[in-house]
């Protein structure tokens, strides 16, 4: 006789945050959270992305209707801001880490590998000396927990105005070097922003998304299905 | 943008490494390289060249530079032939502060032709078409200086002079793809004395256009307001190779050497006599003098270079410094507009001495960290829910209506969810009906999600109770539960693959048999499995099983479907009779 399945089956996306979360945590880091619906000053002017940037541009940015200055946010660095706001106005100082796993909103058209609502995981960690190795270090410790020891983690340049140098990762798996997201040195003028002292303190913060993370660890050929209802989705 | 080997080449004396080993060294210090391909007896590299560096490296010169950092190639000396020049009687006005420098130059007697071969062919290879030597020398040293540059016919102007002024609402211009375009006072326009001439950095008109008729012509090198250049692009809808260089803010320091090249050029394919130079400066751009300190470099890196190593990266980039004990003062060169503090400077040290010098490091800080009360109730909530026999699902937080709506969508759906309900109806639909596929005797679902109101967002958790949907906050969700009820932390061990499933529709039919009590039902699984053929895509299902009169029945649930077709219904009937056929072989068993 077979048993019937008692307990329900999670879905994929969140197997693959709570694993992130426990990783993470391992390592020191806080969880975050933040608002999906967004005010400009914490999704793009506190991050150093000046008014007219083209990431701003409606192309790419929901912008809500009769509310001037909303947006569904388009990346979890919103969490960085005000988490950081916070600390300052209790009184606290770095050093401190956090992670934050969220969702965000791209207006752009769907296809196999994006989606208009997708998950990002943030990370920050600021302290008097924390450094690009630093970085380096932790992304990689994360993607061996995840994805196996075997996986290789290199850095490329690339440009984000909220860090500075800013970088693009990718993870050779399965002898495949592959895309996974951006990262790099917290913009002095972010700190700043929030009030935090940048001669003083420095850190990194990096922002993958996480359907990236679910499709190349669970070998999923189609990102569509996640946000479908779809119980066949659920295979883990 | 797309870059040609042979022209890069020309920046160097000695030979480039060949074309994969080029590309490799821009990707890990520079740009991405999108795609590599071959023309004619060249190589076009796209290159994806990043914001920050969009302003000085939109070339072939800004790329040769790169290389030259990256490969420690030296750059050739570039020399320009002497040629005299008469007076001019140009005039040029600038009205608007959008304009933040103007050269201008009178070049006589010019002869229209077709371009050369070698200048054809440098074009086509970027993709661009080959008008005429005038039109196409300001192409050319476009693409390998980042300047671009407009010519007018001298002849076509009311008078010998140029005004640099802010559009009116009630003008409008035909540009040279003889578009007609209103203007209004946001848009920079470049005029005579009667009429639009240009729209400013974006798109020449037709009044003075260069045609094949042309004797004198007006060369402009110009520098125009990033921003307002973009806006006004996007006002008219125009994207021209000039707004691509202008909307990154090119320095107005690199009029001075594109007036000399593209004079040179002009004069050496069309002939010609060059008039002086009229420029108009207003502000001159202020070097840039930025302080680093070698310590400082380490401390952001995690790295351990040495003085001499961070020495050399200013020399590749043909940077002027000085040094004082580990400290250095760089006088930034007047083209590089994105270094303005000590921190930019790190990035290219590291981009040079590439990234793979970092060795990762796990760090260790000195703090407590809290529990998120919010992911914490969103975890418990979850797993009270799977405790309960109830399985995740993630819908859409687009619907048609909503309370909250966004400007514009690339989708139908623009509002965002009011409820998490809507959606998870429509996914018990969906599931209910896949219900042989799944196993499941009954469909139990839930959703966690946000959902937006008027008066802002907040979590909820929403389930099904049979047909019916509850849906209450996550707040109120942890309320009720019991506070004996513990988050354990799970492991999740899984190297499973994926299976992705079929598109076409499934068909479900039930085999139950009697047989005598003690017997199990492997052997007639056995014979579901031996005759189901491939279209059998799951393992017979056992879903009832019970025993009376010393016989025991067992039911189980067989579900056909193919990933190429949808499957007729005959096409099982008949696999269904030979798994009948095959079960009555067995004398004591009856099928129900």
């Amino acid at each position: 006789m077979e048993n019937e399945e008692k307990k329900g089956r999670e879905h994929p996306l969140s197997i693959i945050i709570n694993e992130a979360v426990k990783i993470f945590t391992e390592l020191g880091f806080e969880i975050a959270t933040g608002p999906e619906l967004e005010d400009i000053w914490h999704n793009f002017d506190a991050l150093n992305i000046p008014k007219d940037h083209p990431a701003r541009e409606m192309q790419d940015t929901f912008y809500i209707k009769g509310e001037k200055g909303k947006v569904l946010r388009t990346h979890t660095s919103n969490v960085q801001i005000r988490y950081m706001e916070d600390l300052v106005k209790s009184g606290g100082n770095p050093p401190f880490a956090i992670i934050a796993p969220g969702k965000c909103f791209r207006n752009e058209a769907t296809d196999a590998t994006h989606e208009m609502q997708f998950y990002q995981i943030e990370g920050l960690m600021i302290g008097e000396d924390i450094d690009m190795a630093h970085l380096k270090g932790v992304l990689s410790y994360f993607y061996k927990k995840m994805l196996g020891e075997e996986i290789e983690l290199r850095f490329r340049p690339s440009f984000f105005p909220f860090t500075e140098p800013s970088i693009e990762f990718d993870l050779k798996f399965n002898g495949k070097w592959l895309e996974m997201g951006g990262a790099g040195m917290v913009h002095p003028n972010v700190l700043k922003n929030c009030g935090i002292d940048s001669l003083k303190y420095q850190g990194f913060a990096f922002g993958p998304g996480l359907e990236r993370l679910m499709v190349i660890k669970y070998g999923m050929p189609d990102i569509r299905p996640a946000y479908q209802g779809d119980l066949r989705f659920n295979q883990f | 943008m797309k870059i040609s080997y042979n022209w890069l080449q020309n920046y160097f004396e000695e030979k480039l490494p060949d074309p994969e080993k080029l590309s490799e060294g821009i990707i890990f210090h520079s740009f991405e390289v999108e795609s590599l391909g071959k023309i004619g007896d060249d190589i076009v590299f796209d290159v994806k060249v990043l914001p920050d560096r969009a302003h000085d490296c939109l070339s072939h010169w800004g790329i040769a530079k790169e290389i030259s950092a990256i490969f420690n190639l030296k750059l050739k000396e570039k020399k320009y032939k002497d040629f005299k020049t008469a007076s001019t009687n140009l005039n040029i006005k600038i009205e608007s502060e959008k304009c933040l420098r103007y050269m201008g130059r009178v070049v006589k007697d010019v002869k229209i032709d077709k371009s050369p071969v070698w200048l054809k062919n440098r074009l086509e290879t970027i993709g661009q078409k080959s008008i005429n030597n005038i039109v196409d020398a300001a192409n050319f040293v476009m693409f390998d200086i980042g300047q671009p540059i407009h010519c007018f016919d001298l002849d076509k102007l009311e008078s010998e002079e140029i005004i640099i002024r802010n559009g009116k609402s009630e003008e409008r211009i035909t540009t040279l793809d003889k578009k007609e375009i209103n203007l209004d006072e946001s848009i920079l326009v470049i005029a005579d004395k009667r009429d639009i001439l240009a729209i400013a950095g974006i798109k020449g008109g037709m009044k003075a256009e260069v045609d094949n008729n042309t004797k004198n012509i007006i060369i402009e090198v110009a520098n125009f307001d990033a921003i307002s250049t973009r806006k006004a692009s996007k006002k008219i809808g125009i994207l021209t190779d000039a707004v691509k260089r202008y909307e990154n803010e090119i320095s107005p320091e690199l009029c001075t050497q594109t007036m000399d090249k593209i004079t040179n050029l002009i004069l050496d394919i069309a002939g010609g006599n060059a008039e002086e130079i009229v420029d108009i400066y207003p502000k001159k751009l202020k070097q840039n003098i930025v302080f680093v300190s070698v310590e400082y470099i380490n401390k952001r890196l995690g790295t351990y270079f040495l003085k001499e190593e961070i020495e050399s990266v200013w020399e590749k980039l043909g940077f002027e410094y000085e040094e004082e004990n580990g400290e250095f003062k760089i006088l930034v060169p007047l083209l590089r507009m994105d270094i303005i503090g000590q921190h930019d400077l790190v990035e290219d040290v590291i981009k040079i001495l590439g990234y793979e010098r970092i060795e990762g490091k796990l760090p260790k800080i000195e703090w407590v960290p809290k529990i998120n009360e919010k992911f914490y109730n969103i975890s418990v909530a979850r797993n009270k829910l799977l405790n309960d026999g109830y399985s995740e699902v993630m819908t859409y937080s687009f619907r048609n209506e909503g309370k909250v709506e966004v400007l514009a969508s690339a989708s139908d759906k623009n509002f965002l969810r009011t409820n998490l309900s809507d959606g998870l109806k429509e996914s018990l639909k969906l599931n209910q009906l896949n219900a042989p596929l799944l196993e499941m005797k009954e469909i139990k679902i839930f959703e966690i999600g946000t959902i937006f109101n008027k008066n802002g967002e907040e979590i909820h958790v929403a389930y099904n109770e049979k047909k019916e949907i509850k849906e209450i906050s996550l707040e109120e969700f942890c309320k009720d539960i019991n506070s004996d009820f513990k988050l354990e932390t799970k492991n999740y061990e899984s190297k499973s693959a994926f299976k992705p499933w079929s598109v076409y529709p499934f068909i479900s039919r039930d085999v139950a048999v009697w047989m005598p009590e003690g017997e199990n039902g492997d052997k007639l699984k056995q014979i579901l499995i031996e005759n189901g053929t491939d279209l059998l895509i799951k393992e017979p299902y056992l879903f009832d099983s019970f025993t009376k009169d010393r016989k025991t029945s067992y039911a189980f649930r067989l579900v056909f479907q193919s990933f190429e077709r949808t499957l007729k219904a005959e096409e099982v009937e008949e696999i269904m009779v030979k798994i009948s056929n095959n079960i009555s072989k067995n004398s004591s068993w009856q099928i129900r």
